[in-house]
């Protein structure tokens, strides 16, 4: 598609340079255009308009070129705080995404085993009847709804005030169960409420920064690039502790590879340093610290209606001063294969008074079947030594998704979630349904399944019914196999909203085309509580429309006008100022959303006209109300909870039989499940399919090069892929890395669906495989 | 007696002093050994990891000024190569015919510089651990051919045109291997003008800037699938 500027060139006029020349201008450091690189640039008549970007969970701010009625091109906006004008690759294609040849125009519904094309009323119709039909033979836990982090605020919104207050199903959930919610419970446990004390801005006020587990270089490039940009200025130091060597580790400072799972004793070894070496920040531990102990020996999910619950228990000091004597660096030097030398030099950075750290993390720590505690451990060190909550002096758990902290944290589109507290207290309960206008008995108190759990009920039967939007489980559900049969079992009806054709909408009894992003009004949330407004800028295609509007419909369908009331033209501001009411306290207090559409976001809680940077702070955070400088308000005594943690082994490790580790993850150039980056065709080329890489030592071993292909097979099954050696990135010996986006190579179909039984997310990052020469 | 002892004891001295002697003087002929740090055993990516090489001098590009008069452009670039891709041969005389690069090349290649002799800047090599400069480059040491040629050179691709959106960034035109250090070539005074970074401090390129040069393979239409299932 790229070949094409030149046709577009004719007829497009000269202010596209002259605006992008302006705004060039202004923005922080560089992206001008050179004159000699500008000369061949489309000249244009572009109206550009403020949006977050739609993939990742940075949040980027973005200017959308508008012509004609279509999207033509993309800007970093120089207005946003995030990224300052800069965009990674995708963002900057991402408008080509609208424009894929196979996009959903219009309803099919399956009839005799093939797609039938209808109108959108028909199929709103039958979604609703359907609906009405499964509650009235199974009981209202027979249907669910099943949404995303790519939920907008008011998609998430709708839905929960449709099954949760409406319905009175605690079915709904979201795909950010598979990502987010270990990050969730971590929070939780040590903090008492969700989502980072700080923000992007300490970035530029920390010395040293600690990757967990993170190849940001490729996840979250723009962030990183924020990190290189102070190396050169400040000469920060960037530390790359993960399992495998990327990108990320050839632009570090230092890379320290650790074996898969032993990140938990690291982190207790780095505690252990820290008060043995007297480095503990006594007066805020005594003032802000409580320290406890929870159940150990969890298991992992792996059995049907698996359930846990964590029984906390106050511990002394010295009883975790005790516990951590097991965790020596030479202790665990043996371990995790990270040397004694290692941890210690990482504990120096934490421990040293005068360096302002920052540790940043995202799947690494939470598709872990310890992810609960792997968060609540690096919360340990940043508690134990006092720096958090100041600028500069941050544990960060970062998003990939960009509203899973919006939509899926804030609105709360999980079982146990309301929009403010949870389902299980009655005075949340009664507070949820007098803005939703039910009765109180209409929100059921006891949470139903969870994700993994929910597809589990599916398979059973125990679920008949389930709307899938924005989302794609059949590429991303761990052991997808058991989980795509189960969608095909008889008397199962499943609805799909999405506007591509996907593995999911391959197993759909309806599907229902979507407005994508700026086709339609709405809010995201990104990983910095920063709430990010865009407008409809062009119109969806033929019949395609907004999840939220889809949802209102059938509502209405089932017979709930009145508490659907919504005007079709201003639902969104309605929808919205709704929403902001269940938030109305100085803890999480939500921007107007005349604020929102003005600027680019605002922070929650946004106090008297202003946004809230960093929480817990008095100096900062206007809901501290203890009289003191730090008020860990999320929790009854006001305290930070320091946990113990011990190290526990991954639900399945390598034998003799499965060799190998089997890790799972990204690309720079894909998002998610790719559905709309591959259909981009400039990162189509840049990343055509997946692959399989391998160790070059095993690799020579195995005599295998690039492109051989190479059969993985594990308890689950087995794949077929072709061999990448010392391409993007080298993984340990005896280790392998797959990369997930493409349905082409389903990698799930053999990933293991053990999870944290805390958060009860899913563990994508470890299972045991073997590799062989297909 | 006696002296039968001070005779064998001076002998045995002797003997010892000739062994320790030629045991010390082998050893001396023995090459240095310093061990391996096994425990550095970080594999490096070189695709990857070239990307950041230079970056600790992207201020210093940031703030070089252009010297207009002294311009390297796309068309001189490509002008001392045979075809698109292939390694440049020297424009330039050479004196030193048996050096390798690092006591000769290089002391120019490797950071460039204005040099006055030539009226231009040096161009900097991407690959300045590769030292054996002349396996690729060659001198041109007559203008004539021993017979004409064929050979269609390939068009090289041009600045301003990679882009797939208005002031979308460009895609990277080239293969990379052996210049995986964009900074090299797109950066300081001796980058052609057409090609020269204007924001040499955002060092992480390729965040923005991918390769388009992999095999593609049909990513497959679903919606033909749909219509046959079941």
């Amino acid at each position: 598609m790229y070949t094409s500027t030149s046709n577009r060139r004719s007829f497009i006029k000269k202010m596209a340079v002259l605006s992008a020349m302006t705004a060039a201008a202004s923005m922080f450091p560089g992206i001008i255009f050179a004159e000699e690189q500008q000369r061949n640039l489309p000249k244009g008549d572009l109206d550009w308009k403020k949006a977050p970007c739609r993939f990742c969970g940075v949040g980027c701010g973005v200017m959308v070129g508008v012509e004609n009625g279509k999207a033509v091109a993309v800007k970093g906006d120089p207005n946003s705080a995030v990224n300052k004008g800069l965009c990674c690759v995708k963002g900057y294609h991402s408008v080509m995404a609208f424009y894929g040849k196979d996009r959903l125009t219009k309803p099919l519904v399956k009839k005799n085993g093939r797609y039938v094309e209808t109108s959108m009323e028909e199929a709103l119709d039958l979604v609703a009847s359907k609906m009405q039909e499964t509650i009235k033979d199974h009981g209202k836990d027979s249907v669910s709804i099943y949404g995303s982090g790519q939920w907008t605020i008011p998609d998430g919104y709708a839905a929960s005030k449709l099954f949760k207050g409406c319905i009175g199903t605690n079915n709904v959930e979201a795909n950010a169960r598979l990502c987010m919610a270990s990050a969730v419970t971590g929070f939780m446990t040590s903090f008492g409420i969700d989502e980072p004390m700080g923000c992007y801005e300490d970035m530029d006020h920390a010395d040293v920064f600690i990757l967990w587990g993170n190849n940001m270089a490729e996840m979250h490039p723009v962030l990183f690039s924020r990190l290189l940009d102070q190396r050169l200025k400040r000469g920060v130091k960037i530390i790359d502790f993960a399992t495998r060597t990327t990108r990320t580790s050839m632009a570090a400072d230092k890379s320290i590879l650790f074996l898969p799972q032993t990140d938990l004793a690291v982190a207790n070894a780095i505690c252990y340093e820290i008060i043995n070496n007297g480095w503990v920040n006594k007066s805020f531990v005594e003032k802000h610290c409580n320290f406890s102990k929870g159940l150990t020996d969890m298991g992992y999910g792996l059995e049907d209606k698996y359930s846990f619950t964590d029984k906390p228990e106050k511990i002394s000091f010295e009883e975790y001063k005790t516990f951590l004597e097991d965790y020596t660096p030479e202790k665990v030097e043996k371990i995790s294969g990270v040397s004694a030398k290692d941890i210690k030099y990482m504990a120096s950075f934490y421990g040293d008074p005068n360096k302002k750290v920052m540790s940043l993390w995202c799947m690494g720590m939470n598709q872990h079947t310890r992810g609960t505690w792997i968060n609540n451990l690096v919360y340990n060190i940043h508690l134990l030594t006092g720096k958090i909550s100041q600028p500069g002096n941050s544990p960060f758990s970062l998003t990939g998704q960009p509203s899973a902290c919006g939509t899926v944290r804030e609105v709360g589109t999980l079982t146990h979630k309301l929009p403010h507290g949870v389902v299980a207290n009655a005075e949340h309960r009664a507070f949820a349904a007098k803005i939703w206008d039910v009765p109180a008995e209409n929100i059921d108190p006891k949470p139903t399944y969870h994700t993994v759990e929910m597809f589990r009920a599916l398979d059973r039967g125990d679920i008949k019914f389930m709307w899938i939007q924005v989302t794609n489980p059949m590429v991303t559900m761990p052991k997808l196999k058991r989980y795509r049969d189960a969608t095909k079992k008889e008397g199962r009806f499943i609805v799909v909203s999405d506007i591509y054709p996907t593995p999911t909408t391959d197993i759909a009894d309806v599907i229902l085309p979507s407005a994508m992003w700026v086709e339609r009004e709405g809010m995201y949330g990104n990983s910095e509580r920063r709430t990010q407004h865009f407008e409809k800028m062009i119109d969806p295609p033929g019949e395609a429309m907004s999840d939220t509007w889809q949802l209102v419909e059938v509502a209405k369908r089932m017979g709930f006008e009145k508490q659907f009331y919504y005007n079709e033209e201003t639902h969104i501001e309605e929808i919205y100022n709704e929403y902001r009411r269940h938030h109305d306290n100085d803890k999480h207090r939500m921007a107007p959303l005349e604020v929102l559409k003005e600027e680019s976001g605002a922070m929650w809680p946004y106090v008297d006209g202003k946004s809230t940077k960093w929480r817990f702070n008095a100096k900062y955070d206007p809901a501290c109300s203890n009289g003191e400088d730090y008020h860990f308000y999320g929790k009854p005594d006001g305290k930070a909870v320091i946990w113990q943690r011990p190290y526990e082994p991954a639900a399945e490790e390598p034998d003799a039989e499965y060799p190998y580790w089997l890790n799972t993850g990204r690309v720079v150039e894909h998002w998610h499940t790719g559905s709309m980056t591959r259909r981009i065709p400039v990162l189509h080329r840049a990343m055509p399919h997946a692959y399989v890489e391998l160790n070059p030592g095993d690799a020579k071993r195995m005599q295998v090069k690039t492109g051989d292909k190479m059969k993985l097979t594990t308890r689950r099954g087995e794949i077929i892929l072709p061999a990448s050696v010392n391409e993007r990135g080298v993984p340990a010996p005896m280790q392998v890395f797959v990369p997930f986006f493409d349905e082409n190579m389903l990698i799930n179909d053999i990933t293991l669906d053990s999870f944290c039984p805390i958060s009860k997310e899913p563990d994508y990052k470890k299972c045991a495989v073997k590799v062989e020469k297909a | 007696m006696k002296r039968a002892g001070i005779l064998s004891l001076f002998t045995l001295l002797f003997l010892s002093f000739i062994v320790v002697w030629n045991r010390s003087y082998e050893s001396g002929l023995e090459d240095a050994y310093i061990p391996l740090d096994a425990s550095d055993a970080v594999p490096s990516i070189p695709s990857e990891e070239g990307v950041f090489k230079r970056a600790e001098f992207a201020l210093e590009y940031d703030k070089m000024p252009y010297d207009e008069n002294h311009q390297r452009s796309l068309d001189t670039y490509y002008e001392n190569r045979a075809y698109y891709g292939a390694p440049p041969y020297i424009p330039h005389e050479v004196t030193e015919e048996r050096n390798m690069g690092g006591n000769s090349c290089l002391k120019c290649h490797e950071n460039g510089g204005y040099a006055a002799k030539f009226k231009m800047y040096t161009p900097v090599t991407p690959h300045p651990e590769m030292i054996n400069c002349r396996q690729c480059h060659v001198s041109q040491l007559t203008a004539s051919a021993f017979k004409g040629t064929n050979f269609p050179k390939n068009k090289a691709p041009k600045a301003g045109e990679n882009n797939a959106l208005v002031s979308s960034p460009p895609i990277i035109p080239h293969q990379i291997q052996m210049r995986e250090n964009c900074l090299s070539c797109h950066a300081g005074p001796a980058a052609p003008k057409e090609i020269r970074v204007t924001h040499p401090e955002r060092v992480n390129c390729r965040q923005c800037h991918v390769l388009n040069n992999k095999k593609t393979a049909d990513i497959g239409n679903f919606k033909k699938y749909l219509n046959e299932t079941k």
